[in-house]
């Protein structure tokens, strides 16, 4: 069977009944409105030192639809147990709209020609058909590989794998389905020892790393050698000394400027935010609309990318949440501010341009601007090659900690590991790593990128909105040369 | 507009859960639904830009084979006969595969009495609907402030049931609001959730928060330094929702990771006043009284009259440790199981926050942190920024507004220097969470740190 045939909306027909059903209730009512129907299902077996497996499997199906109705937003959501859940739930999204009529200042979306599809991520194996007991093999393998020094304490291993239907209709007359497949793992190690509690990870410190692909991608990630490496690690630097405070030149590795990206350029450039819709819980930006287009963000070395249409991240697809077709943006354009990341409503409050990064979590939530797949533009050469660059300095990277205000202006990172790098090569392991900064400033003082052999890409959950939605998506990068910056500020 | 009901129907939905469990093939099996029925009224720039309403359920069968445990969930009762077919399978599966009995058990119905006692009911929410929302959303974008807010009611409903006859089931209201108003570049913020929305007192949260922000502009920065603080209700919660860090999460404590570690309990690491329990029974916050495996929830002290209380825990934690579960298994999502603190409270003192800032010659008012983050699980030590109202404190007045500053400072070293405590508790929802809430009072402490990055 095909990783893309399970399922009871696997097929466009069956959907599209009930997407249409959902949207006849409230079409001749409304200016607008688009409906996404979701069938979807996560697995996650976990396994702990000293503890039992734990499996569990997870499945949903819900409708979400929203009513633009004389100029008032409504949204309703429901999980779908029967066809008549649709209609319920357009109707309740059209009777919040109504019930605010004349309450603030109507929104008016441009026309847009409509726009159909399917999409399907490319699957080599489906991580769903791999027997549970390989599954349990693996995590056991890599539970004894990072666990093998006597001083780790705790370790959590982790396979998880997640597939969904998301189908789309608007009135518009746009009509979507795409089945994106994801694959992850995770290995985070507590060690304990010498007064002092360290960890580490890996394929990223945020419950490990998700890629929209099949079982292939975590055959790809050498998990058991790299459980043993960072469960060394994490013994290692319990006795490590730490970075004396001060300034220095610092080449940050890609799992890092993943994270400075998400912190400080993602969330940075989505519009609603910029346009204060966010003020009350995500916060607000220090861009402000009229800095688009002129506002010098970083170096010459720094262009950072919003492209969904690259395959095989958490932030790959055809067509964002609201239907619109997916297309490559550069952000920051050799260091100035050129786009946001734009939903329909943004955008056509503010005139700027649509970029497609409406997302939303699954039916339940309303789809707003979270990042797609954005990440900075590799440089040349290798990370070895940035090293000797830099001459001394230090390397540091897989993010432990990480704090910045509400305008994504004063951020502080702490890395789970950094070297002292001399030279242009890699001494002494050091812990406690902290740098802090102001985000121009920051990408300001980036000197050079590595090149695209050193290329990673990371998959995050994000939260936003309220009621708290998750959105899911992915930042990649090399390795970057950052100057004179602010070290050991924890 | 949709009518303010329970999620899932509750007639006869134990018994439809009881008798779903009794099908399963499986040495073992407990079934639990979280679902929650919310009405959300969202606003900024003017309009409500958000108006949501949004129904989510989970049933989530653990089946038991020879002590080895799987999960199964689906969003539907229509679908709940297929999820338990699964869990007992993927049990099994486990169970045929693994080399000695694992270790996994449902609560014992002994460990569900006696019956807990708790009003988690309003009627004042139940009449909190979209128009009385929207009224209050409109009365705030009226203020001579930019508002952006959100004000929401919520039918919160959990049940669990299991083999061993454990059968509860509650439904709750929640109400929930939160504004934040900014005049010129003076903001101020507020938030609360309680079962009933009277005890929120939205319009007089309106009025101070507004005031607040006017009081705000023409803020200047915070010179790094060591201050007496006295930290707004917002503020000392948001440090109290790192207690489970520093080893009080079950898991922690069983990896020999934290404060019962070493120093282990009943060492004084905070000052005598400074209680901080887990609470399910307090009225405060969004408390429930059992957990999804079906145990009623004690009441955990982390921290009593300033000394390391205990962990809380589930069952796989408190078997680990060798005690009886707490009643706080969790599941969140994208990680492991683990137990959670989800009604976390410092419990209050006697005095107004006018009173606690009285005391104070030269400090700072912290109304709310932001985006902090643990640093160092050892010292305690998290970072962060101050934000919104914010203002020097001189000679037990509030003085001159000042901007938000980068902090990096240790939760146990500010808890062991208070010597303050305000009456007036407020909530704040935990992230990642669900259901889950810190309440917390004003309190007074000496020599935070702040010091930003530059």
């Amino acid at each position: 069977m095909s990783a893309h045939s399970w399922g009871s909306l696997a097929s466009s027909a069956t959907a599209r009944d009930i997407l249409d059903s959902a949207l006849a209730a409230v079409s001749d009512r409304s200016e607008f409105a688009d409906v996404r129907l979701i069938e979807a299902e996560e697995m996650r077996s976990y396994i702990s030192l000293g503890g039992d497996p734990d499996e569990r499997i997870e499945q949903n199906i819900g409708i979400g639809v929203r009513v633009l109705v004389d100029g008032q937003w409504g949204f309703a959501a429901r999980p779908l147990a029967s066809a008549a859940d649709a209609a319920v739930a357009a109707r309740d999204a059209h009777a919040s709209a109504v019930a605010l009529a004349g309450s603030g200042k109507p929104v008016s979306l441009p026309p847009r020609e409509p726009s159909s599809g399917s999409y399907a991520t490319s699957v080599g194996e489906d991580p769903f058909a791999v027997p549970t007991a390989r599954r349990y093999e693996l995590l056991a393998d890599w539970l004894a590989a990072a666990s093998a020094p006597a001083e780790v304490a705790a370790v959590q291993a982790g396979i998880n794998a997640k597939r969904q239907h998301r189908h789309y209709a608007d009135t518009e007359g746009s009509r979507q389905h795409q089945h994106f497949v994801e694959t992850g793992a995770m290995v985070l190690v507590t060690a304990r020892g010498h007064g002092d509690v360290q960890r580490r990870s890996y394929p990223n410190s945020f419950h490990g790393n998700t890629a929209a692909a099949g079982w292939e991608y975590l055959s790809s990630l050498s998990m058991t050698e790299q459980a043993a490496r960072v469960g060394e690690e994490a013994v290692m630097l319990l006795t490590a000394p730490v970075a004396a405070p001060g300034r220095a030149d610092v080449v940050i590795g890609p799992q890092q400027v993943s994270l400075q990206i998400h912190e400080s350029s993602g969330h940075a450039l989505e519009l609603d935010r910029i346009l204060g819709d966010e003020a009350n819980y995500a916060g607000t930006s220090f861009i402000r609309p009229e800095d688009i287009g002129s506002l010098r963000y970083g170096s010459e070395a720094v262009t950072i990318t919003s492209d969904p249409t690259v395959p095989g991240t958490r932030g790959s697809f055809a067509f964002d949440d609201e239907g619109t077709p997916a297309r490559a943006f550069n952000l920051i354009d050799r260091g100035i501010v050129r786009n946001t990341l734009s939903n329909r409503d943004s955008a056509a409050r503010s005139g700027q341009t649509l970029t497609g990064a409406a997302r939303s979590d699954g039916w339940g939530y309303l789809p707003v601007c979270f990042a797609t797949h954005v990440f900075l533009q590799p440089g040349e050469g290798s990370l070895d090659e940035l090293l000797q660059r830099m001459g001394d300095g230090y390397y540091i990277d897989d993010n432990r900690s990480w704090s910045i205000d509400n305008q994504r202006l004063n951020f502080q990172f702490g890395t789970e590991v950094a070297y002292e790098v001399k030279g242009g090569r890699r001494g002494r392991l050091l812990k406690n790593f902290s740098y802090g900064g102001i985000t121009p400033q920051f990408w300001g003082s980036v000197e050079a990128v590595a090149g695209p052999s050193e290329f990673r890409s990371y998959g995050y959950p994000c939260g936003k909105g309220e009621p708290k939605q998750w959105g899911f998506l992915s930042h990649g990068a090399s390795p970057m040369l950052v100057r004179d910056l602010r070290i050991g500020v924890a | 507009m949709s009518s303010f009901t329970a999620p899932v129907a509750p007639d006869a939905l134990l018994e439809t859960l009881q008798k779903a469990a009794a099908s399963a093939d499986a040495d073992a099996v407990e079934i639990a639904l979280l679902g929650r029925a919310g009405e959300y009224t969202r606003f900024a720039g003017g309009r409500i830009h958000q108006p949501q309403n949004i129904t989510e359920t989970q049933f989530t069968v653990r089946a038991i084979v020879n002590g080895h445990a799987a999960r199964a969930a689906c969003g539907a009762l229509a679908f709940l006969d297929d999820a338990v077919a699964r869990a007992a399978a993927l049990a099994r599966e486990l169970a045929a595969r693994a080399s000695s009995p694992g270790h996994a058990v449902v609560a014992a119905a002994d460990a569900v009495s006696p019956p807990l006692e708790m009003s988690v009911w309003s009627e004042d929410t139940v009449a909190f609907d979209g128009g009385a929302r929207a009224a209050l959303a409109s009365s705030a974008m009226r203020q001579n402030a930019a508002a952006a807010g959100m004000f929401g009611r919520a039918v919160t409903q959990m049940a669990v049931v299991n083999s061993a006859d454990v059968a509860r089931h509650t439904l709750a209201t929640e109400a929930s609001g939160s504004l934040t108003a900014t005049v010129d570049e003076g903001t101020s913020h507020w938030i609360d959730l309680h079962r009933s929305s009277s005890a929120l007192n939205i319009e007089q949260a309106i009025e101070r928060t507004v005031r607040e922000a006017t009081a705000g502009r023409g803020r200047g920065p915070l010179a790094d330094g060591h201050y007496t603080v006295v930290l707004g209700p917002q503020a000392a919660g948001e440090l109290i929702g790192f207690l489970p860090d520093f080893g009080f999460a079950g898991e922690l404590a069983a990896a020999g990771v934290g404060l019962l570690a070493a120093p282990g309990a009943g060492a004084q690491v905070a000052a005598p006043m400074v209680t901080v329990a887990d609470d399910a029974l307090a009225v405060d916050g969004l408390p429930i009284g059992f957990d999804l495996e079906g145990t009623a929830k004690s009441r955990v002290a982390l921290l009593d009259a300033g000394r390391v209380g205990a962990a809380v825990t589930d069952l796989t934690t408190a078997r680990a440790l060798g005690t009886a579960s707490t009643g706080h298994a969790h599941v969140a999502r994208e990680e492991p199981p683990r137990p959670v603190a989800a009604n976390l409270r410092l419990e209050p003192g006697d005095q107004t926050e006018e009173d606690l800032i009285a005391g104070v010659e030269r400090g700072v008012y912290v109304q709310r942190f932001w985006y902090t983050r643990l640093v160092d699980r050892v010292t305690g030590t998290i970072t962060g920024v101050s934000r919104d109202g914010c203002f020097l404190i001189e000679n037990g007045r509030l003085a001159a507004p000042v901007a938000g500053a980068r902090f990096t400072h240790s939760v146990l070293d500010l808890l062991s220097t208070v010597d303050g405590l305000g009456s007036e508790l407020r909530s704040q929802p935990v992230m990642n969470v669900w259901n889950g809430a810190a309440t917390a009072p004003a309190l007074r402490g000496h020599k935070f740190r702040f010091g930003a990055a530059r």
